[in-house]
Order: C-alpha cells, then sequence, then structure tokens
C-alpha cells in the first residue's frame, strides 16, 4: 500500500496521487477498467484476425487459403468488419477504460455507480457483435466507417452515454484545483465523440440527408474520430504517463494549451482532406487543408513539450517498457501529422489520393500513434490494479518490437507502393488493372507487417489474460530474483513498482 | 468548476464551428438543389434515377465495392481523370441530388465507376466480369462474386442473362448460370451510372 507522488517544487501543476498499491480508489475502479480493457483486447485480436485475412485477400483474390467465394467471408466485406473491429471494439473501449483510471487519479474518494460502466460496456458489446455480424452478411450503410446499421449505432451510442455518465460521476468527484492537462484532452474527446457519433448517425440515417451532403458529413467525421477521439484519448494517457514515468513535471502547461487549443479549433474541419476534388464547393476542401497544415502548430506544440519534458532521461527509454511504447507513439504522432499535412497539399495529393499511400497514412495514426500509446497505458495500469506483475516481462518487448517492425514493413510498402501507383494513375496511358498488378511485391510485404503486428497482439492478450487468472505478488518475484543472485529484469510495468 | 465549465463552453463552442460548417450547412442547403432546365431543348438534368437503383445500390454496399472503387470525377487541374476518359466533366453536388446513398469512395485500385454505364453497356460484360474477372484479366486484383449467380437447369429457351462462361466454368450440359436477383439489380445499377448530361456549373473539359 505505498503511495509514490510526483514532487510538485517544479511546476504549479499538480499530478494528483497515484496509488501503486490497491487504494480505495483504485479498488473502486478496478473492476470497470479491467472489464474495458478485456473487451478492448478480445477485439483486437478479432480485429488483428480480419487484419490478416483482408489483407491476403486483396494479394491474392484467387489463392485457397484466402477463402475464394464466400459471401462472409469476402473481401468487401472482412475488410469493413476489421476497420469497425478496430475502431469502435478495440480504441473506444480502451480509450474509456485508460479515461477511468485517468480521471480517477485526481478524485477525492472512491467512485460511486460502479455498475454504470459494467451496463455500459455490456450494451457496446451487445451493439459489436451485431455489428460485425451485419457487416459479415452484407447489412452495410456503405459509408467508411459508418458502416454499422442504425440499430448498432443506437447500441453504441447508448452505451458510451452509460459510460460516459460514470466518467462524468468521476469528475464530479475531483479534488478542488486546476484541472490537469490530460483531463482536458479526456473531457475534450468524450463529448466531442458522442457529439459526432450522435450527429453523424442521426443526419445520415434518420432523415437521410440530401445525397450531395453525406460525403461532407460522413468525412467530417472521419477526420473528427482521428483528430478529437483517437488523439486526445491518447494524449490525454501520455501527458500523464511520461512526467509520470520520468518524475519530472511537464515542461510548459502554456505549451500544452496551445497543443490542445489548436486542436480544438482545427480538428473538426481536416475530415475533407480525403476528397480533395470531390463534389463538394470549393471552400469545405481549401478549409480542410488549411486546417491540415496549420494543425502542425498544435502538434508541434505537443511534441516540444514531451521532448523539453524527456531531456536528460532519455536513457529510461531502455529500461522502462512503457515510456518505450508512449514515447514512440507521440513521435509516430508527429511524423503522422506531418505527412498528413504533405500529402493533404493538392499538387502531392494528386499522386497520393486514391493510393496505398493513404491507407498507410491512417493505419500509422491508428497503429502507430493510438495503439502503441494505449498498449503502454494498459501495460502500466494493468499491473497497478491488481498488484500483480505481468508474467512474462519478455512477452512487454517482444510486443513492442513486433508491433514496430510490422507497422515499419507495411508502412513502407504501402508508402513505396502506393507512390508508384498514383504515378501510374496520373499517366491516362497505363491501364488500370496492370497499375494495380504492380502492387504484388509491396502487398507481399505488407502481409508479413500483418503478420507480425497480429502475433504481437496475440502476445499481448496472452499476457493480459495470464495476468487476470495467475496471481504473482510484485515483492515475491523480485525476491526470487534477489535470492538467485541475479539481476532483476527491469522491464515492462515492474521497473517503477515497489 | 469554474475551469470546467470554461472547458466545457470551448470544447463546443470549437467544435460546434466545424459542425455548422460542414454538417448542418450542407444539410441544409443541398436539400434545397433543383434540376436544370435547358433553356433551348426543355431537357432536366440531371434526369433522376430508374426505379431499381437505389436496391442496386444497397447489394453495392453490402459487397464493399466502395472499398476499391470511386465515384466522382476530378477537374482537370487536380488530376487525370478526365485524360483516363472517366468522364467528360467534373461531377458536382447536383450530380447526387437523387441518390440515396452516395459512394465517393477513396480507393482506385479498380477503375471510377462514375460513368461505367457510359463506357459498358452491355449487361453480359459486367455479369462475365463479377462471375470471374478472370474473363477480362482482371483476376489479380478483384474477386469473384460467384453469390450473386445461381447455377439452374434450361427450362425451355436458355435465360436472356445466362451467363456466356467457357473452361473450367462451363455448366453440365443442359443447365445455365444465371445472375440471382441481387447480381441482376446491382449490374441495373451499374448500368444506370452515368453522368454524361450537361450541367452550366461543371462545363464540359478536353484533355
Amino acid at each position: 500500500m505505498n503511495e509514490t507522488a510526483i514532487p510538485e517544487s517544479e511546476s504549479r501543476i499538480e499530478l494528483g496521487t497515484v496509488k501503486t498499491g490497491l487504494g480505495a480508489i483504485d479498488l473502486s475502479v478496478r473492476v470497470p477498467v479491467l472489464v474495458f480493457f478485456g473487451s478492448a483486447i478480445f477485439w483486437l485480436i478479432i480485429g488483428s484476425l480480419l487484419f490478416l485475412l483482408s489483407s491476403s485477400q486483396i494479394h491474392k483474390p484467387t489463392a485457397w487459403w484466402t477463402l475464394p467465394g464466400i459471401p462472409w467471408l469476402s473481401y468487401g466485406r472482412v475488410y469493413p468488419a476489421f476497420v469497425n473491429c478496430f475502431v469502435y471494439g478495440w480504441t473506444i473501449p480502451a480509450g474509456i477504460g485508460s479515461g477511468i483510471w485517468l480521471l480517477s487519479r485526481f478524485s477525492a474518494g472512491p467512485s460511486r455507480y460502479p455498475s454504470l460502466p459494467i451496463y455500459g460496456c455490456a450494451v457496446w458489446n451487445v451493439g459489436m457483435i451485431t455489428g460485425i455480424f451485419s457487416l459479415l452478411t452484407g447489412i452495410t450503410t456503405g459509408r467508411p466507417l459508418l458502416e454499422f446499421p442504425s440499430y448498432t449505432a443506437l447500441l453504441l451510442f447508448f452505451g458510451f452515454v452509460l459510460s460516459g455518465l460514470y466518467l462524468l460521476t468521476i469528475l464530479w468527484n475531483r479534488r478542488p484545483g486546476p484541472l490537469y492537462i490530460s483531463e482536458w484532452y479526456l473531457i475534450g474527446g468524450l463529448l466531442w465523440f458522442a457529439w459526432m457519433y450522435g450527429t453523424a448517425n442521426v443526419t445520415l440515417s434518420a432523415p437521410a440527408a440530401p445525397g450531395p451532403a453525406q460525403p461532407a458529413i460522413n468525412f467530417w467525421y472521419i477526420g473528427s474520430l482521428m483528430d478529437l477521439w483517437l488523439t486526445p484519448i491518447a494524449l490525454a494517457a501520455a501527458f500523464y504517463l511520461i512526467p509520470k514515468i520520468v518524475e519530472k513535471p511537464i515542461y510548459s502547461e502554456k505549451l500544452a494549451f496551445l497543443g490542445f487549443g489548436g486542436l480544438a479549433i482545427f480538428g473538426g474541419w481536416t475530415g475533407l482532406t480525403h476528397i480533395i476534388g470531390g463534389p463538394l464547393p470549393a471552400w469545405m476542401i481549401t478549409a480542410a487543408i488549411v486546417a491540415r497544415v496549420l494543425m502542425l502548430i498544435p502538434v508541434l506544440a505537443v511534441a516540444a513539450n514531451f521532448h523539453l519534458t524527456m531531456k536528460g532521461a532519455f536513457e529510461d527509454l531502455r529500461d522502462d517498457a512503457v515510456l518505450r511504447f508512449i514515447t514512440t507513439g507521440a513521435m509516430i504522432y508527429t511524423a503522422y501529422a506531418v505527412e498528413g499535412s504533405l500529402i493533404s497539399l493538392r499538387s502531392v495529393a494528386r499522386f497520393t489520393q486514391f493510393t496505398f499511400v493513404t491507407q498507410a497514412h491512417s493505419e500509422l495514426g491508428f497503429i502507430g500513434f493510438f495503439s502503441l500509446v494505449l498498449f503502454g497505458t494498459i501495460y502500466y495500469i494493468g499491473p497497478r490494479l491488481l498488484g500483480r506483475d505481468w508474467l512474462f516481462p519478455k512477452i512487454v518487448t517482444t510486443h513492442f518490437w513486433l508491433t514496430v517492425v510490422g507497422l515499419g514493413l507495411l508502412y513502407f510498402a504501402l508508402t513505396i507502393g502506393g507512390t508508384i501507383q498514383g504515378f501510374g494513375l496520373e499517366d491516362p496511358d497505363v491501364p488500370i488493372v496492370a497499375n494495380s498488378d504492380l502492387l504484388q511485391p509491396f502487398l507481399t510485404v505488407q502481409n508479413v507487417g500483418v503478420l507480425l503486428i497480429a502475433i504481437g497482439n496475440l502476445g499481448f492478450a496472452t499476457a493480459f489474460g495470464l495476468m487476470l487468472l495467475i496471481s504473482t505478488p510484485v515483492r515475491e518475484r523480485q525476491a526470487t530474483g534477489d535470492e538467485a543472485g541475479k539481476v532483476p529484469v527491469k522491464s515492462a510495468a515492474e521497473v517503477r513498482i515497489a | 468548476m469554474k475551469k470546467l465549465t470554461g472547458l466545457f463552453w470551448a470544447v463546443c463552442f470549437l467544435f460546434g464551428a466545424s459542425w455548422i460548417g460542414l454538417v448542418a450547412y450542407p444539410y441544409l442547403t443541398f436539400a434545397g438543389l433543383t434540376q436544370n432546365k435547358d433553356a433551348a431543348t426543355g431537357a432536366v438534368a440531371p434526369p433522376g434515377n430508374p426505379g431499381t437503383a437505389a436496391q442496386g445500390a444497397r447489394v453495392y454496399a453490402a459487397n464493399g465495392c466502395v472499398i476499391c472503387h470511386s465515384q466522382y470525377v476530378r477537374q482537370q487541374s487536380e488530376g487525370n481523370d478526365i485524360a483516363r476518359n472517366w468522364g467528360t466533366r467534373r461531377t458536382v453536388a447536383r450530380d447526387y441530388m437523387f441518390d440515396r446513398q452516395v459512394f465517393l469512395g477513396t480507393s482506385r485500385l479498380g477503375a471510377d465507376l462514375t460513368n461505367v454505364g457510359v463506357r459498358q453497356t452491355d449487361p453480359q460484360w459486367f455479369y462475365r466480369l463479377l462471375y470471374n474477372p478472370h474473363y477480362l484479366g482482371h483476376e489479380a486484383v478483384m474477386p469473384a462474386y460467384p453469390w450473386l449467380f445461381q447455377t439452374r437447369r434450361i427450362q425451355g429457351q436458355e435465360s436472356v442473362d445466362a451467363v456466356k462462361l467457357s473452361g473450367a466454368d462451363t455448366p453440365p450440359s443442359g443447365y445455365e448460370v444465371v445472375p440471382t436477383q441481387e447480381g441482376k439489380t446491382l449490374v441495373e445499377y451499374l448500368l444506370s451510372l452515368k453522368k454524361n448530361y450537361a450541367l452550366p456549373e461543371a462545363p464540359e473539359q478536353t484533355q
């Protein structure tokens, strides 16, 4: 039951008190957080398997092992099922779980209504099951990232609201004092997601929007989902855990405010860069491009803040696996944003729009930024909530390298292949089929990357499952390490406990 | 709690701006779009969709065609779509005013389909492509959709829709491969994809 608090001397920013043992607050949020993480990891695994299947199918549509001829396992249905598993099955429950834990760091006491999020998570999962089942049987709206039929959307929305109410009760119960940076992002992200998901579904489905308005709403949603849900959730975790792990306060609150404010101003406008040249008023698309470029201001503010916070503590990256996950994720966020503004410029988009470059870019955001940060967060929170340790710390480091190498293969293969594809598309003399045929070797490399990512995720799920099932008190393990006269393995979450 | 209230309003206000611009504004203004009437000939454009189009669009959505095929033409300054013969002018908001589902798409692993009904007018071409892309040399990138077809005993005369197959696909004698209802509506939808009428806001462009 020991407590570690960051000394407040150097900054007025209060980081809250983290209980590394099982304090009353941790006990009150333990079940909700673990239920959300468990559910997120379940869908992550289903999503990874569907990812592997769909990337094999686009590579070799006729090979027997890609299951041709089965309608409910055909590429056109597996691909959206994979994307929806990742976005709605993994990112949102993982975000809610880490949000509950982060907000409760600032609580005055244990949370009330602990059954609220359990109901929320149950409704959410019923929604996910109906949604994935619908997509595989061909019931879909056909709108990217809003493919789920309206009954699924309703269940998801209801499940999110129940969980959101619980988060509000935690927020209401906070200790007096200024809001911490992570709280800004979490409050923003929760409100924004409820708003974007609710209104996008209502305007597109209930009284169907006029045809030409549908893409505007759809791509507004896609841009907002990336910039105003995934980004704030991951940054909230990073802004809490980076200073916590390196044991230094965040470098500058002003810089952090610039990062948050910029995101809030530009985040809703960026989505239409996916359809440059599309049938919408020119100002909408121009506004999207301008927003994408200006987005560099908040992104660089965040990057500078993290860098200056970590200055002098970079060697911690070698020892601390959680820090490695989160820092790598944060660095990829900068790369993702820089590439995003580059490929949204009209002169570049001419060659990259409609190609695998854009797919590689969004996977860089989903896997490289969001997922890496959240993997690290779960690796950090899990043992602290259970007072246990990861049974095999090797899995944690292996998961990191499998994800990074797998993503690297996937990203560079699709970006290089996609650029070649883009130049071919711009040349009217190159037939389209021959042009897409050229991508074969790049798709082979992508498949290897996806396979590595999927293996890593399976290891992650195994580690999480073992942690739930097998009790390994931290002290005991370290004691045996010392007895054997070995240097205790400084890895994973182990390092800052005790 | 004062700061919390301030944050709440800031968050709502900033996001609300994009919501008004990209959700409420197009929702309300595009509902007021009207057909263009040509003063000389009296023809209206866009002409509206055939009755089966909405059904076919559902099959198009259900099988994920939108993942690899786009449905819009950019003007010549933004890309070589017109030089590729995917249209003679860019598409504009009015082109989609009768569509209940709009499939703009974000990938061109396959060809753009905005005007596929202008380029291909024979349903048989689509049937053969969908049953086995091998017939048109597309098997390396496009999957087959055999579940949009059925093999049945020929009753009396061979159906006009019977797919002309060869090699291993040939049905046993006395049998024929015909599109199911879903397959038929999908092809009717694809044949209906033509935006080859004139609109004043999108003049024809040459390469």
